[in-house]
């Protein structure tokens, strides 16, 4: 039986779905790690299926002003993949690879723009490799885009983009954690309903 | 500073004589101000997409269609007149300009287009809007003097 909505999945189900984000997570800490220089774990990784709003108080407020990196995911899964990147991460970001920091954001150079694109795109692209290999399916990802903006609207295209579908957002990700200090950067996947159902079929926890 | 309500997406709350209405953080989501200046009553929606296709229908809110037709039923019952309910709008723009753009769509283009066509279907009077763009917008709008004013980051306040 395929799924409606997000809401109706099962803990197996979700216990799966953690698993991936686990593995996904883990190995975009590496790549992180490999890229700063220094050690990066991961938190808990979290499975959420949040209402509208609650995924936006969740995230930390609709207004405050963050980066986004995002790539839109195609082939045998769609979906939308966001690195959010508050101020104190681009500051982590910085530091190591340019030895520079930015009280705002828009202090911001092309160059600096550009560390930040590469670095959300390297994490998203370990998490999606980890996801591809795990389940045996093939995802094609787009060239991603950049954003600064308030993190509510940013938050939203995943919505907007299925909102036709489902009246909640699902969530795979999770935080990061390196020399003992909470990095605040979210990697966040969240796939459309029929690719989440192949997935699920795929990874066989769900029947034909 | 009279009363604050907060309208959350796919929500929508009105408001007679005092208030203020205010909708953070629209991308690509449209805020629509309905005023009715006679009565200091208004209402401000906060959609996300431009068409209704669900079959149950259970968010009206949601969509730029049925949440105007909604918004305006519920205005009606309040004693306002679509002869003098006059619409603001804001949002509509596109959050991720390069890459993300060609394979996502513009939903905030559609959306903006949907909001004309649906307030001009119901009669409506469009008087101001600030819309499309690439930038996120917060919307206030104050019930007693029917001014909008818009808040984007890296940008002047706006009054609408």
């Amino acid at each position: 039986m395929a799924i409606k909505n997000y809401d109706e999945l099962n803990s197996l189900e979700l216990d799966t779905l953690r698993e991936i984000g686990s593995v996904g997570t883990g190995n975009a800490a590496t790549a992180l790690s490999q890229m700063l220089g220094r050690q990066v774990r991961i938190t808990l990784p979290e499975v959420r299926i949040m209402g509208y709003n609650e995924a936006i108080e969740w995230i930390g407020g609709p207004e405050e002003i963050t980066a986004g990196v995002l790539v839109k995911l195609s082939g045998q899964v769609n979906g939308i993949m966001l690195s959010v990147q508050p101020l104190e991460f681009v500051n982590i970001v910085l530091e190591s690879m340019l030895s520079q920091r930015v009280t705002d954001y828009s202090q911001l150079t092309e160059l600096e723009n550009s560390a930040l694109v590469e670095v959300g795109n390297i994490m998203i692209s370990t998490f999606i490799n980890a996801l591809s290999g795990l389940a045996g399916m093939d995802v094609k990802l787009t060239v991603p885009a950049f954003t600064v903006d308030m993190q509510g609207a940013i938050l939203a295209v995943p919505m907007a983009e299925y909102g036709g579908q489902s009246d909640y957002i699902m969530t795979i990700g999770g935080n990061f954690v390196s020399e003992n200090k909470q990095v605040p950067c979210r990697l966040l996947m969240s796939p459309d309903l029929r690719s989440l159902n192949a997935l699920l079929r795929k990874l066989g926890v769900r029947d034909e | 500073m009279s009363e604050k309500l907060i309208i959350g997406i796919a929500d929508m709350k009105l408001a007679k004589g005092e208030g203020m209405l205010v909708t953070y953080a629209l991308g690509s989501c449209i805020g629509i101000c309905l005023h009715d200046p006679a009565l200091k009553l208004g209402a401000l929606v906060h959609i996300m997409l431009p068409l209704n296709m669900e079959t149950g229908r259970k968010h009206p809110m949601k969509y730029a269609d049925t949440g105007i037709r909604e918004t305006l039923k519920q205005l009606e019952a309040m004693g306002g007149s679509r002869t003098r309910i006059i619409a603001k709008i804001a949002g509509g723009a596109m959050m991720f300009k390069d890459g993300g753009s060609g394979s996502l769509g513009n939903i905030g283009q559609r959306n903006i287009e949907s909001v004309h066509l649906n307030l001009r279907k119901e009669g409506i009077r469009l008087m101001k809007e600030d819309v499309g763009g690439a930038v996120a917008r917060t919307l206030l709008f104050d019930v007693n003097s029917g001014l909008g004013c818009v808040r984007c980051y890296g940008r002047q306040e706006l009054i609408i």
